[in-house]
């Protein structure tokens, strides 16, 4: 909220992009970038059970290894949705317009990159098993795939910028959904991509991706004590 | 004195455990530099162009304090872990005063945000030019007092919370009233213009004006890049804060552990 009524106000003064009122356009990738945090915190729970011994337990349950791995990835996905909800919320009431139709989509799209994010956590945790080193990882990874996406900036001036810069930010997770909550929210003028399917698309393959690979990684790693 | 020393050898010996987590911190700030920096240059309006020619150039001053700030607010978190986990009890034991002990461990703090600010200050000196002598010594004084300042006040956080919860939500209100209400990002000119409309309080404004981080950034720059002028009220506002929270927090570490 702080990044809002200061940075957003005060950035939004220094910042003039023809055709965008950045005020608005910061409000809206905040919430995405918030999401994208909140739903990477699952992976330092998975550390915090390692250690207390839940792990354990949660593998001595009836269901299957591929039953736990969707689960914990929509749960870290559902409740990190619950945390950003007043963010999201108060950037609605900022951006002034919702458009209802595409933000069913948007929320839908939305909650599909929150489970896809969390199951990305989940893949990297299990795969790293050092809870310093997943710090780190994911710090360095925040700060690259926040800054090289359209969540801050729109994609033609990242590109402008660095041609580089803007063949990442158009792959980029992040991208895709701030391209949708702002075409959900009726913010169709600073859209990025030319048409909202792509990003959807581009959502639902980041989804299916991190999902399957989560499954098959968690299985490997933890099998025979694999996770110690 | 010497005591103070061993207790400087023991906080840098803890900072170097970190260092993979230094570097993933200092990647971060650099993808601050030459991403967002670098793509915000393409952004700023005519009007601030004006004032400040290049957002990179405008911002990697801002960089190098916020770096600084945040590795020397590293301390404070490690005394809340003492305090929780009651090794303070064997800090107290320890052959040395309370004092020895307090100014050690501010001292040590303070060292650290250096040790951490030099390669982006370096990186700060290769992209906008090196300083003559004197203002380079004038940096570092400056930059030294306010990491002591900020050691400080991240103990007398660090030792008024109870909880890791607590200090991590305090650390935050502070870290982001600090820096969003600071000249790291923007001009002051722009909050003071949002200040005279009245789209700004003015009690923000006037944090902004004697805000530390501003005006150890505006100092730099002035230094850097000939603009905003120099002035020794930007010295002055930091000596003040570093003393404040100097004095603050070896009277807190002092009363606050021996009470708990």
């Amino acid at each position: 909220m702080s990044q809002i009524a200061l940075f957003g106000i005060i950035a939004s003064r220094m910042i003039n992009v023809e055709g965008i009122d950045y005020f608005r356009y910061y409000v809206s990738g905040l919430s995405i970038m918030t999401l994208y945090s909140a739903a990477i915190f699952i992976g330092f729970d998975i550390y915090e059970e390692a250690d207390h011994g839940v792990f354990e337990y949660l593998l001595s349950l009836p269901v299957s290894r591929r039953q736990l791995v969707l689960g914990r990835s929509i749960g870290g996905g559902l409740r990190s949705f619950i945390y950003v909800g007043p963010l999201i919320a108060v950037s609605l009431y900022v951006i002034g317009s919702i458009n209802p139709l595409n933000f069913l989509v948007a929320l839908f799209a939305l909650f599909l990159f929150s489970f896809g994010v969390s199951g990305m956590s989940i893949t990297i945790a299990v795969m790293i098993k050092s809870s310093d080193r997943f710090d780190i990882f994911m710090g360095v990874l925040d700060a690259l795939i926040v800054r090289l996406s359209t969540a801050m900036y729109p994609l033609a001036i990242v590109q402008s910028a660095n041609p580089l810069y803007g063949g990442v930010a158009s792959f980029n997770p992040i991208t895709f959904a701030a391209d949708l909550f702002r075409w959900g929210t009726g913010l169709e003028t600073i859209i990025t991509l030319d048409n909202p399917l792509i990003p959807l698309l581009g959502v639902i393959a980041f989804f299916a991706v991190f999902t399957f690979v989560g499954v098959i990684i968690y299985e490997r790693r933890i099998e025979g004590g694999g996770w110690q | 004195m010497k005591a103070i020393l061993h207790i400087l050898e023991h906080d840098l010996r803890n900072f170097f455990r970190y260092k993979w987590w230094l570097v993933g911190l200092i990647s971060m700030n650099l993808a601050d530099l030459f991403i967002m920096a670098i793509v915000y240059n393409r952004m700023i309006s005519s009007d601030v162009a004006k004032q400040i020619t290049s957002y990179f150039n405008f911002f990697a001053p801002g960089l190098t304090v916020t770096g600084l700030f945040a590795s020397a607010f590293m301390i404070g978190r490690e005394i809340n872990m003492e305090r929780r986990r009651e090794i303070h009890h064997y800090m107290l034991s320890l052959p040395m005063t309370r004092l020895e002990l307090a100014i050690g461990r501010v001292l040590s703090g303070g060292l650290r945000g250096m040790i951490y600010m030099s390669p982006l200050l370096l990186t700060c000196f290769v992209f906008l030019g090196f300083p003559t002598v004197a203002q380079l010594l004038m940096i570092l004084i400056v930059l030294f007092f306010l990491a002591i300042g900020i050691s400080g006040l991240s103990i007398a956080i660090a030792v008024s919370t109870s909880s890791l919860e607590k200090f991590i939500t305090a650390r935050g209100l502070v870290y982001y009233t600090l820096f969003f209400c600071s000249s790291v990002f923007y001009p002051l000119s722009l909050i003071q213009d949002l200040g005279r409309e009245g789209k700004f309080p003015a009690i923000l404004v006037n944090l902004a004006e004697i805000n530390p981080l501003s005006n150890a950034s505006d100092m730099i720059r002035s230094f850097l890049l000939g603009t905003p002028p120099f002035s020794p009220n930007m010295i002055l506002s930091v000596i003040v804060f570093s003393t404040i929270f100097t004095l603050v927090a070896a009277f807190a570490y002092i009363k606050i552990i021996e009470r708990t």
